[in-house]
C-alpha cells in the first residue's frame, strides 16, 4: 500500500507508539496515509482504538514480529 | 473544544508505579485529542517535583522490576512528563499540600499551575472521564 509517510515506532513501549503516531499524523493532511511499524504488541488494539477515536481510518494491518498499520487521516 | 473528550485525573501517590499509571493514561488521552488535567496532591506531588520525579521509588519488595522496565524499553518518567507538557496536559499542584510540605512552585517542573481543591472540581465538573491514582 502506498503511504504518504512511514513512522518507525519499533522498540517503543506504551504509550510512545500512540504519542509518535499522533505527532506524525499532525504533520499530514486529510486523506494522507501514515504507515506505522511497531513491535509493542499492545499497539494492535491501541492503534485501532486511536484511529477510531480520532476519526481516522485504519486501512490495513499486517501482523508479524513487526506490526504494520496503514491509517488514513480523517 | 466542547465536543472534545475531557479527562480529569487525581494523582495522590508518589511511587514509580503510580507515576506510570498517571502519565501513561494522561499521554495516551492527550494523544487521542482529549483535554487532560491532573491534580497532584500529597505524595502525588513527587511526580512533578523537579528532582523527585527523576528517581521515584519502586514499591518495597518490587525493586526487581527495575530490570523489567529497562527490558521493556519503557520511557522514563522524565520523558513522559515532557511528553505530557508538550501535548498541553494541564498540571495542577495542590496548594495546601505544598504548604504542609513547605514546597514552592519553583521546585516543580515548568508549566505547572498551583491551585486548590476547588480549582480541580471546577475543571472536573464536566469531565467525561475522572480517574484517581
Amino acid at each position: 500500500m502506498k503511504a504518504t509517510k512511514v513512522l518507525d515506532a519499533k522498540g517503543l513501549a506504551c504509550p510512545m507508539p500512540i504519542v509518535r503516531t499522533k505527532k506524525a499524523m499532525d504533520e499530514l493532511s486529510t486523506g494522507d496515509v501514515l504507515e506505522i511499524h511497531a513491535t509493542d504488541k499492545g499497539a494492535k488494539s491501541d492503534l485501532t482504538a486511536w484511529a477510531k477515536s480520532g476519526g481516522h481510518e485504519l486501512l490495513d494491518m499486517e501482523e508479524g514480529d513487526v506490526l504494520k498499520f496503514w491509517i488514513k487521516k480523517g | 473544544m466542547s465536543n472534545k473528550t475531557k479527562v480529569a485525573i487525581i494523582a495522590a501517590n508518589g511511587g514509580l508505579f503510580d507515576a506510570y499509571k498517571v502519565f501513561n493514561i494522561a499521554s495516551a488521552a492527550a494523544a487521542s485529542d482529549a483535554e487532560v488535567g491532573i491534580f497532584f496532591t500529597f505524595e502525588g506531588l513527587n511526580l512533578i517535583h523537579k528532582e523527585a520525579h527523576k528517581n521515584l521509588p519502586l514499591p518495597e519488595g518490587k525493586e526487581h522490576f527495575q530490570e523489567g522496565f529497562q527490558k521493556a524499553n519503557v520511557p522514563s518518567i522524565e520523558e513522559l512528563v515532557e511528553v505530557a507538557t508538550e501535548m498541553g496536559v494541564k498540571m495542577i499542584a495542590c496548594q495546601m499540600t505544598m504548604d504542609v510540605m513547605s514546597l514552592d512552585k519553583d521546585q516543580f517542573v515548568e508549566g505547572i499551575e498551583v491551585g486548590g481543591a476547588a480549582t480541580f472540581i471546577d475543571y472536573a465538573k464536566d469531565a467525561n472521564i475522572t480517574l484517581s491514582f
